[in-house]
């Protein structure tokens, strides 16, 4: 649903850059490898919990 | 009291890598153990929400909230001491064009402004026209044991420190597959004249392995190489979820085990 606050694995917190990573990679055209680089998401653990996140509250939120 | 020779190979707020010699691999355990379980963060802890209209369940915003780190001043609260945080937010009105306003960890309003949360644009949850998040949250003063919301380091670990010497040159004909190495090296002044890539070495020089990509044949091309563990020097690499600075959460991890080596000692003395 939300992104998650934290890496499950390593407890980094990984939530607040997900609004960056989406506009720059997601969104925009930038390559997800070097935009979470930047964002100094190093390891994989945390790298995972932004590459495969997928916001869900737009298609729950009719339903409610 | 016996003095521990500490020397930085990165220093920064929330990251570092130091070097600590002449400490045994349990007291290097010790360490990396109270720096996680034993030095205590706030972290919200109970929730008395007045209005929830968002897509999400009461106790699912209150699991995104205890996640949120909340800097923790040294030396001002006691374990158990709570703070009042609040948070109202509400979705976007008839005349606004949004399609949806995000609640952030920098809109949670703190009654003490010691304690306040440490990053400002987690998202704690989206609201849709009509939708409305009010509510008073108790952020509690606990350790990492009682519960993972209140560990103030992250990915806390130690390595050996590993010598590189240089025993030889490789054979005309060796095959030239990558010497894969990872922490930080001690250089050694014999391999000085071989250095391959970035500075030269010498003795006794740290050199974490990013420096080389993490392969011994970029630094030392063409050397057959020894790699030994330094007995008893541990190099800790320390980072933080933004509660204390790194600084804080090692001597506060240290000053834990201290007080209970003294506390022990009192305990047997006759």
């Amino acid at each position: 649903m939300m992104v998650p606050v934290r890496c499950f694995t390593c407890g980094n917190v990984v939530g607040e850059h997900w609004e960056e990573f989406k506009t720059r990679a997601k969104e925009g055209d930038e390559d997800p490898e070097t935009v979470l680089d930047e964002l100094g998401v190093e390891r994989h653990c945390c790298r995972r919990m932004l590459v495969s996140h997928k916001d869900l509250v737009d298609i729950v939120a009719p339903y409610q | 009291m016996q003095d521990y020779e500490v020397e930085f190979v990165e220093r920064g707020d929330r990251e570092a890598r130091f070097l600590v010699r002449d400490i045994t691999p349990a007291f290097a355990n010790g360490i990396r153990r109270a720096m996680i379980a034993d030095v205590p963060t706030f972290s919200v802890d109970e929730l008395r929400v007045v209005e929830n209209s968002s897509v999400m369940f009461d106790e699912q915003i209150g699991l995104r909230l205890g996640l949120v780190p909340l800097t923790t001043p040294v030396d001002e609260f006691e374990v158990g001491d709570t703070v009042t945080l609040s948070l109202d937010v509400q979705g976007p009105g008839r005349e606004e064009s949004t399609e949806t306003v995000t609640a952030y960890s920098g809109d949670i309003v703190t009654s003490d402004p010691m304690v306040e949360p440490a990053d400002e644009n987690i998202p704690i949850i989206d609201l849709k026209p009509g939708q409305r998040l009010e509510l008073e949250a108790d952020a509690v003063l606990d350790r990492g044991r009682e519960h993972a919301k209140h560990q103030g380091g992250v990915a806390v670990g130690y390595r050996h420190l590993q010598r590189v010497e240089v025993v030889g040159e490789k054979g005309e004909f060796e095959d030239d597959e990558p010497h894969i190495l990872r922490g930080v090296i001690e250089e050694q002044e014999a391999a000085h004249a071989s250095a391959g890539s970035g500075g030269e070495p010498r003795n006794g020089e740290l050199v974490p392995t990013e420096a080389f990509d993490h392969d011994l044949t970029n630094r030392y091309p063409g050397k057959d190489l020894e790699v030994v563990d330094v007995p008893n020097a541990f190099v800790f690499h320390v980072e933080t979820d933004g509660s204390l600075s790194v600084d804080e959460l090692v001597t506060r991890a240290v000053d834990s085990l201290r007080g209970r080596a003294e506390e022990l000692r009192d305990a047997v003395q006759l």
